[in-house]
């Protein structure tokens, strides 16, 4: 299960699992962002291609305003899964 | 052992209790569950996404033995599709010229050892392997 929520400065917190039955969950949250947000993944064990395709759909509409999304915190399992994917070419990880 | 699981996306919190069953009975890194449940559910979803005309079940089996968990897949009343052989997505393109679809499957040949692919009588069987640790063996 997936736990997501926004914070008052308007970052994401995601703990538990972001598989593809929390796509519309996720989803629900990552469409309210409308500027530079900062997405927590200390609490994420898992994540799939549907998790990361909604995350790269996120960046892709952040940037067009010239806003962005960064990502801190991810266990290495989830480095690793970026590093294969690329997406550490895509995102700003701290 | 084995399960059968519904062609829908709510089995997916039940296939994933099944392998972490697995994983605890047998006292397996963690880091390796985590790469099988990633392939597992990306064959799943891909399953749902362009085999779903059929609401026969898909079973799982998962077996231990000579250093490797062995995952198999058996999909009935498909068609005939290779993924193995599908094109990998370019993943160094910049995220202005990358597209949807591929991933899934690009990562689930990443997170495995070996995959076999196989079909007969309208059923798809993919067994997948991966190799775990000299002290989890």
């Amino acid at each position: 299960m997936l736990d997501i929520r926004l914070t008052e400065r308007g970052d994401v917190i995601l703990a538990g699992r972001f598989d593809a039955a929390q796509l519309e969950k996720a989803r629900s949250v990552l469409d309210t962002l409308v500027s530079t947000s900062t997405v927590d993944f200390g609490g994420l064990e898992y994540i799939s291609s549907a998790g990361l395709g909604l995350l790269i759909a996120t960046q892709r509409r952040l940037k067009e305003g010239g806003h962005e999304l960064k990502l801190r915190n991810l266990s290495p399992h989830i480095r690793d899964i970026f590093k294969i994917a690329r997406f550490d070419l895509i995102f700003r990880i701290e | 052992m084995q399960e059968k699981f519904k062609r829908d996306l709510k089995s997916l919190s039940r296939v994933f209790r099944f392998i972490d069953s697995f994983f605890s009975k047998h006292h397996l890194d963690s880091s390796k569950k985590q790469e099988v449940l990633l392939a597992v559910e990306e064959l799943f979803t891909n399953v749902l996404k362009y085999q779903a005309k059929s609401a026969k079940g898909i079973t799982i089996g998962l077996r231990k033995g000579n250093g490797e968990v062995t995952i198999r897949m058996i999909i009935p009343d498909t068609e005939a599709f290779d993924f193995t052989k599908a094109k990998d997505p370019d993943v160094d393109l910049p995220i202005e010229l990358r597209r949807p679809g591929g991933l899934g499957i690009y990562l689930t040949k990443r997170m495995v050892d070996r995959i076999e692919f196989s079909y007969r009588n309208r059923t798809t069987t993919i067994t997948l392997t991966k190799t775990i640790g000299a002290s989890d063996a």
